[in-house]
């Protein structure tokens, strides 16, 4: 393709070329006889894109905010120079160079091999791709253009963060309960003896065994072995309301580390974690166990985005066969906008569930991108404050998520209530 | 050996200081540079002296509007002393010489530019209103000065309409403009060579552009006002092109002197244009290159890599560009040797008598045909395959 100047060059020497023959003035013609000479003899060489261009990503499976490595190989096998070259490897807009640049300029000659090394920080979650490299031939002196692609595409997962969560802020006190349940040989809540172990200034004076103190002369504390595994039942709220706030703070977001620490725990622990995700449709991912079900879980909530406006209870209708009696169930929403949260709570613990709701605040995440007056903002966390208090009065245990909380300082809430 | 040359690649970055001493740049700059005197000196030899008759009706300080700076300057200094010294303004000096004054003048421009460049803009700011009170300063206190002395000694009175002109102060008032006037006698000449030096070594295309634009606008200017039929109207007294562009006796017969001076100032125009953006153009793409990678490595070995072959490009693709010039001009008289073997049909009679026709359409068609097949040529001959063969095998004889 032709480029502006080149254009303009040969515009201005036929011009030359036509005037100086009007006027019969040779050094016009001359000049445009050298302009269109220029361009003719920068067209007998051209780019060549027929390079072997590999890329080499270690990890296509990230945490949100870890960083990508990304190396382009670019080699010349031919017996050719490539002239100038423009490499650009296309990156989501979504992901942040961190180090190093996407696109080098080069000229290789026969038999050369060159790298383009950059790191990408990944600030969002999500299914993303890298790719395709588009490889720009342009003329030495700028006069013409050629691009080609080389769908070349990587695609890359990242799955929500992880906070660590401590096990006494969050334990699930029913045991499964039917037959053929799992019997872990893991210390825990239990009830059967596993083992004996040291005295720990946290340990309770009612779990030392006196027997052995006795006998050796040293504290010693009875562990027991965890009874059974239990189905949690995890449920993120992805409508449109859970979009408040910026892109990375806002109820959605805070939800799935929210929903992506808690399977995390609990299957560490060996229970069965499900996930239930409403939006513009209802996702549910049945109750599993291993790194299988949480890979999948990490999947899901690497997708989730903020849509539709299905209620809570629709959601609880639809799941209520299915949740095993007692299991705990984990509500994460914001509870903004859904009529249907305080009855479809009270048929949960009606159940005899025991119902967790962690709610980000969604009035303090939209402070974050706008100015709420101070009247107005103590009304509206007034009017929070009063749906929470009647959420907790039909038996769930509340947990109001405020934006600069942290998910483990959160959840101390749950311990303290 | 190995480690002076490790330690060597390690410390070589990309960053702009580096850069400027790079001696691939600096040969860009500096061929850019030396086009751009070329081509200063090249225009005044043939756009500079005016026409015999303008000489032989008028006396020696009498100015036409020709591409030279000391016959206005004379025509000026006529009229009133001049503020910048003469060795300054070149005048006193023929020839080349006289070029000396006003290019230290631009050099010294164009240092100052640069460096009121590199400050922060507030100063560049301070600077400009420093100048502007300056001139207006000079205009208004000495004018001020003089009125009010003489008010002093001869009463109050208006400083114009006087018969007396010691009592008329105006003089004094625009007295500076004399100091504009020789600039911008000056700035026919030296304005495109300030602005591409600005370009050059400022690193800026604008100016490179402007001062290519403007040498051209000069050739047209002059190609109109040398025109027969408007010089019939009006003379200004430029001494017109010669209309026929003569046998070619230079470069085995390719070239006649006036064909080659006029390929000459096409040619440096081109070198002036490509080599002066081409160091812009690369120490851009290092500016815009994040701060580690100015180091990495891989991005300096292919910075050179795109330099070297630049330069390489700037040098045979201008000696092609001149050699297939000359070739096209000289393209009718191969035809007319050609159409001379086939003498005897009327055809070719009449093929060798319009392409005699050296000062009409002919030379031009011919050339343009001749530009015509190079252009095709690139469907022919693979240049590209020719030139990686002997690259090639240029590299298996290093190894």
């Amino acid at each position: 393709m032709w480029t502006r100047k080149a254009a303009i060059m040969l515009a201005g020497g036929v011009s030359l070329i036509l005037v100086g023959m009007m006027i019969s003035n040779f050094q016009l013609m001359i000049i445009g006889l050298t302009f269109i000479a220029f361009i003719s003899i920068n067209g007998w060489i051209e780019g060549h894109s027929t390079l072997e261009i590999t890329r080499f990503v270690p990890h296509t499976n990230v945490y949100k905010g870890d960083l990508v490595e990304v190396t382009l190989t670019i080699s010349n096998n031919s017996y050719k120079r490539t002239q100038q070259l423009e490499i650009f490897d296309n990156v989501p807009h979504e992901m942040k160079l961190r180090r190093g640049i996407n696109q080098m300029r080069l000229n290789l000659g026969p038999g050369q091999t060159t790298k383009i090394e950059y790191k990408l920080r990944c600030p969002l979650r999500g299914h993303y791709s890298i790719g395709p490299i588009s490889v720009r031939y342009r003329n030495a002196f700028d006069l013409f253009v050629s691009e080609s692609r080389i769908d070349d595409i990587c695609d890359i997962t990242v799955f929500p963060q992880i906070r660590e969560i401590e096990d006494a802020m969050l334990k699930a006190d029913v045991p499964k309960m039917y037959t053929g349940a799992t019997t872990l040989r893991t210390p825990g809540p239990g009830m059967e003896f596993y083992s004996l172990r040291e005295y720990l200034s946290t340990d309770s004076l009612r779990s030392i065994n006196w027997k052995a103190y006795a006998r050796t002369g040293d504290l010693m504390v009875n562990q027991k072995t965890r009874d059974a595994v239990t189905d949690v039942f995890v449920i993120l709220d992805t409508r449109e309301v859970s979009r408040i706030g910026t892109v990375l703070k806002n109820p959605l977001e805070m939800g799935t580390v929210a929903a992506s620490s808690l399977a995390n725990h609990f299957l560490k622990r060996k229970d069965s974690v499900a996930l239930v995700t409403y939006g513009s449709k209802m996702d549910y991912l049945p109750p599993d166990t291993g790194d299988k079900q949480h890979y999948k879980i990490l999947s899901r909530l690497a997708s989730v985005s903020a849509a539709g406006s299905m209620p809570l209870q629709a959601v609880t209708n639809a799941l209520a066969p299915r949740i095993s009696r007692g299991s705990p169930v984990f509500i994460i929403s914001s509870l903004e906008g859904d009529g249907t949260t305080l009855p479809a709570i009270r048929n949960l613990s009606g159940k005899g569930h025991e119902v967790i709701v962690l709610s980000p605040s969604s009035i303090d995440l939209e402070r974050l991108v706008s100015r709420i007056p101070r009247m107005s903002y103590e009304v509206l966390k007034l009017e929070r404050q009063n749906r929470l208090t009647a959420v907790s009065g039909y038996g769930a245990m509340v947990i109001d998520w405020m934006p600069e909380i942290e998910l483990a300082q959160a959840l101390l809430q749950s311990r303290g209530a | 050996m190995t480690m002076e040359k490790k330690s060597h690649e390690v410390t070589e970055t990309l960053h702009i200081p580096a850069l400027r001493r790079k001696w691939q740049i600096l040969a860009l700059q500096i061929i850019s540079t030396a086009s751009l005197l070329l081509l200063l000196k090249r225009m005044s030899e043939i756009y500079g002296p005016c026409s015999e008759q303008f000489i032989l009706d008028h006396s020696a300080g009498s100015w036409c509007p020709s591409y030279e700076h000391t016959r206005g300057l004379i025509w000026l200094s006529n009229r009133g002393d001049l503020l910048i010294p003469d060795v300054l303004l070149g005048l006193g000096q023929t020839g080349p010489t006289s070029f000396f004054g006003p290019l230290v003048i631009c050099v010294a421009a164009t240092v100052a530019w640069a460096q009121l460049r590199s400050l922060s803009q507030e100063f560049q700011t301070r600077v400009q209103r420093g100048v502007m009170i300056g001139f207006v300063a000079w205009m208004v206190v000495p004018f001020v000065f003089f009125w009010v002395i003489a008010m002093v000694f001869n009463g109050l009175h208006l400083p114009f309409g006087h018969e007396d002109e010691a009592l008329n102060h105006m003089g004094v008032l625009f007295s500076p403009f004399g100091f504009v006037f020789e600039l911008v006698f000056l700035g026919i000449v030296f304005a495109p060579v300030l602005a591409g030096l600005v370009g050059i070594w400022g690193l800026s295309k604008r100016p490179i552009s402007w001062a290519v634009g403007y040498f051209l606008v000069v050739i047209s200017i002059h190609a109109v006002l040398t025109f027969e039929p408007i010089v019939t109207e009006v003379d200004v007294g430029l001494r017109a092109l010669p209309s026929q562009i003569g046998e070619g006796t230079m470069f085995w017969g390719l070239l006649s002197p006036f064909a080659s001076s006029l390929l000459g100032i096409a040619v440096l125009m081109l070198v002036f244009l490509e080599s002066g953006s081409a160091a812009i153009n690369h120490l851009e793409y290092a500016a815009s290159l994040p701060e580690d990678t100015k180091r990495n490595p891989e991005y300096v070995r292919q910075f050179n890599n795109v330099v070297n072959a630049h330069l390489v490009h700037i040098v045979v693709t201008i000696t092609l560009v001149a050699l297939t010039t000359a070739l096209a001009l000289a393209f009718d008289d191969l035809m007319i040797s050609f159409v001379g073997v086939l003498e005897g049909t009327q055809w070719t009679g009449q093929v060798k008598e319009s392409l005699e026709l050296q000062m009409t359409y002919g030379k031009v068609i011919s050339a343009g045909l001749f530009l015509l097949v190079v252009a095709g040529m690139r469907f022919v001959v693979p240049w590209q395959s020719i030139t990686g063969y002997v690259e090639s095998g240029i590299a298996k004889l290093r190894d």
